[in-house]
């Protein structure tokens, strides 16, 4: 996955900046930055949801809406909440296997997957943070996508499913799938990520491997502070 | 054309997955019960306009016509919706992401949208005359329900694609139904009461009016051509915002 010179203007404001990385596959890439940098807006503007004001995301040299069924090649969980309160998490995943074709036991697969299997039938408005999550992540797994992109995955997770994240994600990653994953808690980044792409207000401010950044800091944490040092927005 | 059979399957299991759709068209088969109901017993009392007679009898369909005008807010508020809450629940993102071709997925709202509005319009259609017919007595007639139902269904089908196509580009459902009620049900009313060859002609090319000319009236295609050309120019709108703006 790559993004070229990825720029995204609102107005005025500049929210991503040229960014030119290249995400590969069989690692965890993890994507930091302050709230604010443009983290969410790149991964928008990977899935086309976001319309990049200059420059493109490429996925093996296509663009999300190039391929025929995208969810079979890219995995996507944006905010947890585009899912129907009226709907069961098993009929919003059934409709999604549908748009893809998608074969239906596929549904069942990663509803076991994501141990939401008991509360499949149930209305997702019903669900709690972490379910909704989970339910997220049975989406993103649906189409069995070589690319998985997971923006703040761990959000309302309990420390259950942290380490089921974290397992799961190393175990995509050993798999041979790119995995590219936002967060703000660097603590699990430090033990989850091989490679860090870091940003602050929209630029690029480092892509290394994570023992590259951590080297010569007590933490990544320690390391974090001082590459985003003034990109912090106030 | 697989993508868009595939699109369509999506948006089928996303339409009866919620309790919306059964609500909206238990309303509209209860309106148009009522309502042909009381038109027929209006009928009886001779308080009909002579208009609505046939060689001196009153046609049940006519009837299920006349009561369309309650019913058929129930059938758009099952259209508007089955866009709009894509809004207001925020998953147009994850649609977007299952279908990132914006003519596709609008084009499947749509053929859903008017599939199931056309076949509930042709029942609700069949049910106001069968509620009708009985309460005219030998007022009545039965010839023509057929056609009559397949017409009233034929025009909630286009008027649901007006309604989709109108709630992608106004992106929320309040905006949308203020908008829908006022072409329909609010401003030609207003223009036709003064009665001036203008304002008429005005209130004819709304989409109600048209729809009525349409159902009843003596020029059907012309009636039938308005409404479409409506329906067409709403799902463009919302094609193009779709297209534009960011999900």
């Amino acid at each position: 996955m790559t993004l070229e010179k990825l720029t995204k203007r609102f107005g005025a404001t500049v929210a991503v900046d040229g960014l030119d990385v290249e995400i590969r596959p069989g690692r965890v890439t993890g994507f930091l930055g302050p709230n604010g940098a443009g983290k969410s807006t790149t991964m928008r503007m990977i899935l086309d949801l976001d319309r990049p004001t200059s420059g493109r995301a490429l996925l093996d040299g296509r663009s999300y809406s190039a391929y025929e069924w995208p969810l079979r090649h890219v995995g996507a969980l944006l905010e947890a909440g585009a899912v129907h309160p009226g709907r069961t998490g098993r009929n919003h995943l059934l409709a999604m296997a549908r748009s893809n074709a998608i074969p239906v036991r596929r549904v069942d697969e990663v509803l076991e997957l994501a141990g939401l299997g008991g509360s499949a039938r149930k209305r997702a408005g019903a669900y709690s943070m972490g379910m909704r999550q989970r339910l997220g992540i049975a989406g993103a797994l649906l189409g069995d996508p070589p690319v998985v992109v997971l923006d703040e995955p761990v959000n309302g997770l309990d420390p259950d499913g942290v380490r089921w994240i974290r397992g799961l994600m190393r175990g995509l990653a050993a798999e041979g799938r790119t995995v590219f994953v936002s967060s703000h808690l660097l603590s699990e980044m430090q033990v989850t990520a091989d490679h860090l792409i870091v940003i602050g207000r929209g630029r690029l401010l480092a892509d290394a491997p994570l023992a590259e950044i951590v080297a010569g800091h007590a933490s990544l944490e320690d390391a974090y502070y001082q590459l985003t040092d003034g990109s912090v927005l106030s | 054309m697989t993508r868009l059979r595939a699109a369509i399957g999506a948006e089928w299991t996303k339409l009866w997955t919620t309790r919306t759709v059964w609500w909206a068209l238990l309303s509209a088969l209860v309106l148009m019960a009522a309502g042909a109901g009381q038109y027929a017993l209006y009928a009886g009392n001779g308080d009909l306009p002579a208009s609505v007679f046939r060689d001196g009898l009153v046609p049940a369909g006519s009837i299920a016509v006349l009561a369309l005008s309650f019913a058929q807010l129930a059938f758009l508020a099952l259209a508007m919706l089955a866009m709009t809450s894509e809004f207001s629940t925020g998953t147009i993102r994850s649609s977007l992401t299952w279908v990132p071709a914006r003519g596709r997925l609008l084009l499947a709202k749509c053929a859903v949208v008017a599939a199931v509005t056309f076949v509930t319009g042709v029942v609700a259609g069949l049910l106001g005359s069968l509620v009708a017919r009985p309460l005219l007595d030998d007022l009545g007639t039965s010839a023509g329900v057929l056609t009559q139902s397949l017409k009233i269904g034929l025009y909630l089908a286009v008027l649901g694609i007006l309604a989709v196509g109108l709630g992608a580009a106004l992106r929320g459902p309040v905006l949308t139904l203020v908008v829908l009620l006022l072409l329909i049900v609010v401003v030609p009313p207003l223009l036709q009461v003064p009665d001036i060859a203008v304002l008429n002609a005005v209130a004819d090319a709304m989409p109600g009016v048209a729809g009525n000319h349409f159902l009843e009236g003596d020029s059907p295609l012309v009636g039938l051509a308005i409404v479409s050309a409506w329906a067409i120019a709403a799902v463009l709108a919302g094609r193009a915002v779709l297209q534009r703006r960011d999900a």
